[in-house]
């Protein structure tokens, strides 16, 4: 190849590197709403569900932003009543891994009181983002 | 946003927690590194083939060092404590070093794998290892992309990685 070539080869990979991460970004932490078909019970995840909503924050040990996503859950299920926290590590439940088809750590399904899935949050979950959804739980 | 309390460098003293920067700051070495090998590869030149293969070959050790000696005791770590962190600020947090070092596992399966072809015989082998290395380390260097974040799922998904203890059954 020419030096001209390479050059506008490696330059072409860059670009491509760099819309990759401006699409991730843009994806990241972005909510979808659930269609309200796929239902979870105290004994899916072994422990109560909250009693206005719940949580439930899928992690790993190798993801860095599971732990800004368990702040931001642990302080917002702290500060309103009957909304819980639930962690579980994907190690541990492959089989909700396949159910849910989770495809990042973290991913948060928000659940109404009834354990149906209304919401679900792939990449590092916002404050806000997860408090608006809370609400239209709470509205609903 | 109401931020509550932050954990600080100084709140946690017990916990060995590394500067997030850290790794970051590897990878973007380590992409310039592998833009270079690519660069090198595509020359075409005798020489500058070589070049590649050697420089792609101390690629994947330090990857390999990475992965099996922790994050912590990687050489950029130790770069980036001598000369970047002392004119950084404190970081807002610390992270768990398994996440990145999961990272570098990552980039020695790809690159060493990419080597051993190369050295087979296979066209393009280096080549297409280094891209797909160079854009793993670029996303993570410039974007804080988190690589152990997918690529650890899919490993559970395929059933390779996984405990499978009374709750899974």
């Amino acid at each position: 190849m020419t030096p001209l070539a390479i050059v506008a080869t490696l330059a072409a990979l860059v670009a491509f590197a760099t819309v990759l991460g401006l699409v991730w970004q843009r994806q990241n932490g972005r909510v979808r709403v659930s269609s309200g078909r796929d239902t979870i019970s105290p004994l899916d995840v072994a422990g109560p569900l909250g009693s206005s909503a719940t949580l439930l924050q899928f992690s790993s040990e190798v993801c860095a932003p599971c732990v800004s996503t368990h702040r931001v859950l642990t302080d917002i299920a702290g500060a309103s009543t009957g909304v819980a926290h639930v962690e579980i590590d994907v190690t541990d439940r492959p089989d909700l891994v396949s159910r849910f088809n989770i495809l990042q750590t973290p991913t948060t399904l928000v659940l109404d009181p009834s354990g149906t899935v209304r919401a679900r949050i792939g990449g590092a979950a916002r404050p806000d983002t997860v408090r608006a959804e809370l609400a239209r739980i709470a509205a609903a | 946003m109401s931020t509550t309390e932050k954990p600080t460098l100084a709140a946690k003293p017990g916990q060995k927690g590394i500067d997030p920067r850290g790794p970051r700051f590897g990878a973007s070495i380590t992409a310039v590194l592998l833009l270079t090998t690519i660069g090198l590869a595509l020359a075409g030149a005798t020489v500058a083939s070589v070049a590649a293969v050697v420089l792609f070959s101390v690629l994947v050790a330090l990857f390999a060092w990475g992965a099996f000696a922790g994050i912590q005791r990687h050489p950029y770590g130790l770069l980036f404590k001598a000369l970047v962190r002392p004119r950084l600020a404190a970081p807002t947090e610390l992270e768990d070093p398994a996440p990145p070092t999961f990272a570098q596992g990552v980039g020695f399966v790809i690159t060493g794998v990419g080597l051993v072809l190369h050295l087979a015989g296979v066209p393009f082998a280096l080549v297409i290892a280094a891209s797909a290395a160079f854009v793993a380390a670029f996303l993570n260097s410039v974007f804080a992309y988190c690589l152990g974040c997918q690529i650890y799922l899919l490993l559970v998904r395929a059933g390779i990685l996984g405990r499978k203890g009374a709750a899974a059954a």
